[in-house]
C-alpha cells in the first residue's frame, strides 16, 4: 500500500511551513503584511488537504482498511524506513484505533484554528507556525519508533513556544518559558526511562529491527510484541522492580503533559497567555499527547505495573477531577477557569484509565476525542471575548445576550457541552466513565465513597459554568452602558470567520454527541482487545469486564 | 583493522602520513613570508647595485591587503581539513612514526584523524569568519577600527591559529606523554596569545593574563606529574606506562596515582572541568568570539584526548575486580562539573560567560561518559557486552566533540557579528535580533536548543548517545539475565545510571538559560544604539549557515557521522 502517512501527513505540513517561513523571513516589513493574505489562504488549503486525507482514510478511500476490530499491536498504513541503522532507529509510522482518532482530530482542528484566528496579527509567520505545529502533533501520533516518538514529542514544544512568546498576552515571556521548561523536564526523565527500557531488552532473544551497534530495538511494535508474550505468560516483562520503575518514569512524562494534579501548574499560565490559536491546539490536541502516550507505552508494555499503581492513578485522577473543578469556582479570569476545567476533564481520562476496564479505557479515548472538539470551542469563545472586549475578567462584560448574541450563544453552547449536557459529545465520555467506575468499584469491592468525588464534581462543574454564564451573558447589560474596557467603542460581536469556526465546532459536538458510535466503536473494539489480551491474563480471579 | 606501518621521520611514506601537518607547516611559512613581500631591495655591500629580494620595503597592493593572512590561514586549515577527509575516504592506514630506537612517537589512525578533523574544522571556521572583523569591539580603544584593521597584526593572529592547529594535531597523534605535552604547550601558548590579542582593551589583557597564569600553573602541575611517572616507569610511552600500571601491585600504587592525578589536572584545565574551570569564563569573555569558540570546541577536544589516553590506556579499567581505580573520583568530578557549570550559567547575564559555563557543563557530560567506560568490567555478568559498551560510550564522546564544533562555535560566531558593533557583555545586546536579522536569530535559537539537547538537532543526538552509552554500561547484560528468570531492581544497576539521571536533570536546568537567549532575541526590543542593520560580512554569515546546516543535517541523518565516530573509537589503541 502506498505510504499515506510519512510524506502527506507529516512531511508535507512541516516542510511547507518551513519553506513559507524561510520565504517570509527574507521579505521586508511591508511585503510581509501583503503576504499575510495569500499565506493564510495557502495554510488553510494545506490543512484542508490534510483533513481530506484523514477523512478519506476513515471512509476507506485509500485502501480497504476497517477501523473497527483493529487488534492490539496491529497497525494500518504501516511503513518502515531505516533511519539510523547503527542504533536501530527507524522511521516507522502506522495508525490504529488509538492513534487514528487523534490524527483526524489534529487535521480537523488545524483548519478550524486557522479560521477561528483569521485576523491574527503577523499572519505571514503565524499561520505557517500553526501548520508546523499540526505536522509535529501528527508526527507524535503516527510514530511507532521510540526515538521518532520522542523527537516529535519534543518538536511540538518549539512551535508552541513561539506561538505563546510572539502572539501571547502580557505575561507571555514567563508563560512560554515555564511551559517549555516544565514539560521538557518531565520529558527528559521519560527519555531516560525509554533508554533504560531499550537496554533492558534481551539482545539474545532475536529482536526485529535491532541496531547494529547496540543489538536492541527502538521499534514499538517489536517491543510491544515481546512485552505481550512475556506478560501473558504470567511473568512481569523485565521483572517486577524494573517494570515499576520504568512505568513510573514514563508516566511522569505523560502525567505532566496531561496534566494531572500536582503537575498541572504550567497549564493555566500557558493557556492564559497563549493566543487563541495556541490555546485551541494546546487544549485540543497537545494535552491528549499525554493520554495517548500512556496507552501507547506504559499501559501496553507494563500492565502489571499499571495494576500495582492502580490506586495511585485513581487517586491522582480523582484529585485532578475534584481539585480542577473546585479551583474553577474561584477564578475571575475566564480563560483560567477554562484551563482549570481542562485539568478536571483530564482527571476523567485518568480515572477511566485507572479502572482498567475496556469501557473505562474507551471512555478515556472518547474523552480525549470529545474534549479535543469542545475545548477548542471554549478557547475560541475566550479568544473572541478577549478580542472584542479587551479583557478576560468574568464580569468585565455583562448582559452579552442583549448586544452580542453570537458570542453569547457560542459561549452558552460550549459551556453546556463542557459540563456534560446529554446529546453533546462530552456527556457520552463522562457517562461511560461513570459506568466503568461503578462497575469496577462493585466488582472489586471498593468503597462506594469513591463515587462521591465524581458525583460532587458534576454539581461543581455545573455551578462554575452556570455562574460564569450568569455573570457574563444574562445579568445586567444595557446597550446604553457598554463596559469601560471598550473605551466608548461600539459593542462588537463575532466576526464572520469566527462565526464559521463556532458553527463547525458546534456541529461536530452535536454529531459526536448524537452518534458517538462513529468513533466510539473502533475505540471500544480496541480497548476490548487490549483488555482480553493484556489485562485478563494478569487479573486472575477477576471475571469479565465491560 | 589494517596492519601497522612503521616509518621513521622523513622516511618513505612520511609525507603521505603527515600530510595535514605538512600543509599546516607550509601554510605557516607562507603566512610569515607572503604578507611581508614588497619592493624591498638588497644593496650589495661596497657597490651601488641593488638586487630586488622582495622582502620588506613598500608592500605590494596584493600583499598589503588585510584580508590576505586570513585567506591564507583559511586555505591552509581548510586544506588540512580536506586532506584528512580525503584520508578517510581512502580508507585509513595505521601509520606510526617511530624514533630511531623503534619507539612509537606519533600514531596515525582513525582516532587521531577524527580529532584532527575537529581541530582543523573549528579553526578553519574561526579563521574564515574572523576575516572581516578583526580587531573586535575595541572596548576602551583609542584607535579606530579601520586603523587597527589595516595593520600587520593581522598576520600574527592567523599564524597563531595555524600553530595552534599544529600543536593540537600533535596531541592527537602523540603516543608518548612527552610528545603530547609538547603539542599541548604549543597549542596552549598560541591560545594564550590569541585570548590576549586585544591588547587595546582592558578585558582582553586581563583575561589573557588570567588564562595564561592559571593555564601555566596547570601545565606545571601536569609536568610535575609527568616527571613522577617517568621516575616510576622509566619511560613516558603510553604502552610502557600501561603495562607498568597493570603490573604494579596495589601497595606500590602511590607514586603513579599521584603522577596520573597531577597530569589529569593539566588536562582537566583544558576541558574546563570543575574545579579547574575558573579561568574559562574570564578567558571566553575577554577573547574575541571566534577565539572563544575555538577554546570551547577544539581546545576542549584536545584536553579530552589527554583524558582518554591517560584514563583509558594508561590507567585502564582492570580486568580483575572490574572497575577502574579512578571510577569513583571521576564520577564525583563529573557530577560536580555538570551541576556547577549549569548553576553558574543560570546566574550569568553575559552571553559569552554563559556559553563558557555551558561549556563546563558539557565537559561534565563527557566526564560522565568516561566514568561509564571505567565501569565496563564492574561485574562478571557484564563482560559479554562490555567491549561494545565501552566503544559505544567512547563513540558518544567523540561524536559530541565533533558536533559541538557546529553549534557551539556557531553560537560564538553569531555573537561575533554583534561584537563588531560593540560590547556584548550583557544578554540584552542580543535583544530584538529577530527583528534586525531573522535568519541570524533563528540560527542562534537552533544553536541554543541544540546545546540544550532538543530534537531534531545534532545536540540531541549527541546527548542521547552519551546517555545511551551510560545506561548501556549500567544495565549491562541484565536484559539477558532477566529473560533467564533473573530478578533485578533499580539498585542492581551500576551506579553510573544515576549519572545519566543527573545528566537529564541538568539538561532540564540548562533549558532555562538557553531558552532565555531565545526569549531575548524574539521578544525584547533592540538595545539603544543597536536598532540599525547589523555589520556586514558574508564570510561570517556563510560560516554560521554552514554550522546551522550541519547541526540540522547531523541531527536528522547522523548515521554516517556516527559510524565514522564508531570506527574512530574502535581504533583507539586498546584491546577491547
Amino acid at each position: 500500500m502506498q505510504d499515506w502517512i510519512s510524506l502527506p501527513l507529516v512531511g508535507f505540513p512541516l516542510i511547507s511551513s518551513l519553506l513559507l517561513l524561510a520565504f517570509v523571513s527574507k521579505a521586508s516589513e511591508s511585503m510581509r503584511n501583503k503576504l499575510s493574505d495569500p499565506i493564510r489562504m495557502a495554510c488553510l488549503v494545506f490543512s484542508l488537504v490534510l483533513l481530506g486525507i484523514t477523512t478519506g482514510m476513515f471512509f476507506q478511500y485509500f485502501g480497504d482498511v476497517s477501523w473497527e476490530g483493529i487488534g492490539f499491536n496491529q497497525y494500518e498504513y504501516s511503513h518502515r524506513y531505516t533511519w539510523i541503522e547503527s542504533l536501530g532507529i527507524h522511521w516507522t509510522v502506522g495508525l490504529d484505533a488509538l492513534s487514528f482518532p487523534m490524527v483526524w482530530l489534529t487535521t480537523f482542528l488545524l483548519p478550524v484554528t486557522i479560521i477561528a484566528t483569521w485576523n491574527e496579527k503577523n499572519g505571514a509567520t503565524y499561520f505557517p507556525i500553526v501548520l508546523a505545529m499540526g505536522g509535529a502533533l501528527i508526527g507524535v501520533f503516527v510514530a511507532l519508533d521510540l526515538f521518532m516518538f520522542y523527537v516529535f514529542w519534543e518538536l511540538t514544544l518549539i512551535p508552541m513556544f513561539f506561538l505563546i512568546l510572539m502572539w501571547g498576552g502580557a505575561d507571555r515571556k514567563y508563560a512560554s518559558q515555564k511551559f517549555f521548561i516544565y514539560t521538557f523536564t518531565a520529558s527528559v526523565v521519560m527519555l531516560l526511562g525509554l533508554i533504560t527500557l531499550y537496554f533492558f531488552q534481551d539482545p539474545g532473544n532475536p529482536l526485529d529491527y535491532a541496531g547494529s551497534m547496540t543489538g536492541r530495538s527502538f521499534d514499538i511494535p517489536t517491543i510491544t510484541q515481546h512485552a505481550l508474550a512475556e506478560n501473558s505468560n504470567g511473568n512481569w516483562y523485565l521483572g517486577a522492580n524494573i517494570q515499576k520503575v520504568l512505568f513510573a518514569m514514563l508516566m511522569l512524562g505523560f502525567l505532566v503533559k496531561l496534566p494531572a494534579v500536582p503537575f498541572h501548574t504550567w497549564l493555566p499560565d500557558a493557556h492564559v497567555q497563549a493566543p487563541t490559536g495556541g490555546s485551541m491546539l494546546l487544549a485540543g490536541v497537545m494535552l491528549k499527547m499525554g493520554a495517548y502516550g500512556m496507552f501507547r507505552l506504559p499501559i501496553s508494555l507494563f500492565p502489571h505495573a499499571l495494576e500495582y499503581f492502580q490506586l495511585a492513578l485513581m487517586i491522582i485522577g480523582m484529585v485532578s477531577l475534584v481539585w480542577g473543578a473546585i479551583v474553577c469556582l474561584g477564578q475571575t479570569n475566564l480563560k483560567k477557569m477554562v484551563a482549570y476545567s481542562s485539568v478536571s476533564h483530564m482527571g476523567v481520562i485518568l480515572i477511566g484509565i485507572a479502572t482498567m476496564q475496556p469501557m473505562g479505557w474507551a471512555a478515556a479515548l472518547f474523552m480525549m476525542f470529545a474534549h479535543g472538539i469542545i475545548s477548542p470551542m471554549l478557547f475560541a469563545v475566550c479568544g473572541a471575548f478577549k478580542h472584542h472586549y479587551h479583557s478576560m475578567e468574568i464580569g468585565a462584560m455583562r448582559g452579552m445576550a442583549k448586544h452580542s448574541p453570537w458570542i453569547a450563544t457560542s459561549m452558552m453552547f460550549a459551556w453546556m457541552a463542557s459540563l456534560g449536557l446529554p446529546l453533546l459529545a462530552g456527556f457520552v465520555a463522562e457517562l461511560m466513565m461513570f459506568i466503568a467506575l461503578w462497575y469496577f468499584i462493585d466488582a472489586n469491592g471498593w468503597s462506594v465513597f469513591w463515587m462521591v468525588g465524581p458525583a460532587l464534581v458534576l454539581a461543581v462543574t455545573a455551578a462554575y459554568y452556570l455562574w460564569s454564564m450568569q455573570r457574563t451573558i444574562f445579568e445586567g447589560g444595557d446597550e446604553t452602558q457598554p463596559p469601560a474596557s471598550l473605551h466608548g467603542e461600539p459593542v462588537p460581536d463575532l466576526a464572520s470567520p469566527e462565526k464559521l469556526a463556532m458553527l463547525i465546532l458546534a456541529a461536530f459536538t452535536i454529531l459526536f454527541g448524537v452518534m458517538p458510535w462513529i468513533g466510539l466503536d473502533m475505540m471500544h473494539d480496541w480497548t476490548k482487545q487490549i483488555f482480553d489480551g493484556l489485562i485478563l491474563p494478569i487479573l486472575g480471579d477477576f471475571n469479565g469486564g465491560i | 583493522m589494517s596492519n601497522l606501518t612503521e616509518i621513521e621521520p622523513f622516511g618513505k611514506g612520511f609525507v603521505e602520513a603527515m600530510g595535514p601537518e605538512l600543509i599546516l607547516f607550509a601554510g605557516m611559512l607562507l603566512l610569515i613570508i607572503v604578507p611581508n613581500l614588497g619592493q624591498g631591495t638588497f644593496r650589495i655591500p661596497g657597490t651601488q647595485v641593488r638586487l630586488p629580494w622582495l622582502l620588506g620595503g613598500k608592500r605590494f597592493e596584493f600583499t598589503s591587503d588585510p584580508r590576505l593572512p586570513a585567506w591564507l590561514a583559511t586555505l591552509t586549515l581548510g586544506g588540512a581539513f580536506f586532506n584528512v577527509l580525503y584520508a578517510f575516504s581512502q580508507g585509513l592506514d595505521r601509520v606510526a612514526i617511530v624514533s630511531e630506537s623503534g619507539k612509537q612517537l606519533l600514531l596515525v589512525n582513525g582516532f587521531s584523524r577524527i580529532f584532527e578533523l575537529i581541530f582543523f574544522g573549528a579553526l578553519a571556521l574561526a579563521a574564515f569568519s574572523s576575516m572581516n572583523r578583526l580587531p573586535v569591539n575595541g572596548v576602551g580603544s583609542k584607535v579606530s577600527e579601520t586603523e587597527l584593521f589595516n595593520n600587520r597584526r593581522q598576520a600574527d593572529f592567523y599564524i597563531l591559529m595555524v600553530t595552534c592547529a599544529l600543536g593540537m594535531s600533535v596531541v592527537a597523534l602523540a603516543q608518548d606523554l612527552f610528545v603530547l605535552f609538547i603539542g599541548l604547550e604549543l597549542a596552549s601558548f598560541s591560545t594564550y596569545v590569541l585570548v590576549a590579542f586585544l591588547k587595546e582593551s582592558k578585558v582582553g589583557v586581563e583575561s589573557g593574563m588570567k588564562y595564561f597564569i592559571v593555564g601555566s600553573v596547570a601545565s606545571g602541575v601536569g609536568l610535575y606529574g609527568l616527571s613522577m611517572l617517568y621516575l616510576w616507569a622509566g619511560s613516558l610511552q603510553f604502552d610502557v606506562l600501561a603495562t607498568a600500571f597493570a603490573t604494579t601491585s596495589s601497595t606500590e600504587m602511590a607514586l603513579p596515582l599521584i603522577g596520573i592525578g597531577f597530569v589529569l589536572v593539566g588536562f582537566g584545565f583544558k576541558v574546563s572541568a570543575a574545579p579547574f574551570h575558573f579561568a574559562a569564563p574570564d578567558a571566553y569573555a575577554g577573547a574575541t568570539s571566534p577565539v572563544a569558540g575555538v577554546l570551547a570546541t577544539a581546545s576542549k577536544a584536545m584536553g579530552m584526548i589527554g583524558l582518554v589516553r591517560m584514563l583509558l590506556i594508561v590507567a585502564a579499567p582492570e580486568t580483575g575486580d572490574g572497575s577502574a581505580i579512578w571510577l569513583a573520583c571521576l564520577g564525583v568530578l563529573a557530577a560536580v562539573t555538570m551541576t556547577w557549570g549549569n548553576l553558574a550559567a543560570l546566574g550569568s547575564d553575559n552571553p559569552k560567560r554563559m556559553l563558557a559555563y555551558s561549556s563546563v557543563a558539557h565537559a561534565g557530560y563527557m566526564l560522565a561518559a568516561l566514568t561509564a567506560v571505567g565501569a565496563w568490567n564492574w561485574d562478571a555478568a557484564v563482560s559479554g557486552d562490555a567491549g561494545a559498551a565501552a566503544v559505544a560510550v567512547l563513540t558518544a564522546v567523540i561524536f559530541h566533540l565533533l558536533v559541538l564544533v557546529a553549534f557551539k562555535l556557531g553560537a560564538f560566531l553569531v555573537l561575533s557579528i554583534l561584537e563588531s558593533e560593540g560590547d556584548v557583555s550583557r544578554l540584552s545586546s542580543l535583544g530584538g535580533l529577530a527583528k534586525r536579522e531573522p535568519l541570524l536569530a533563528v540560527s542562534m535559537f537552533i544553536f541554543m536548543i541544540s546545546l540544550a539537547g532538543v530534537p531534531p538537532m545534532a545536540g540531541f543526538l549527541s546527548k542521547l548517545l552519551v546517555i545511551m552509552g551510560i545506561v548501556r554500561v549500567a544495565v549491562g547484560d541484565m536484559g539477558a539475565e532477566l529473560a533467564d528468570g533473573g530478578i533485578y531492581a533499580l539498585g542492581d544497576m551500576h551506579w553510573v545510571w544515576w549519572l545519566a539521571l543527573l545528566m537529564v536533570l541538568n539538561s532540564a536546568i540548562s533549558m532555562f538559560y538557553y531558552l532565555r537567549v531565545g526569549v531575548v532575541m524574539f521578544f525584547d526590543e533592540p538595545e539603544e544604539g543597536r536598532e540599525g542593520p547589523l555589520p556586514t560580512g558574508w564570510q561570517v554569515r556563510a560560516a554560521i549557515f554552514a554550522c546551522v546546516l550541519t547541526t540540522l543535517l547531523i541531527g536528522v541523518a547522523g548515521d554516517a557521522v556516527l559510524r565514522l565516530c564508531e570506527m574512530a573509537a574502535q581504533s583507539l589503541n586498546y584491546d577491547w
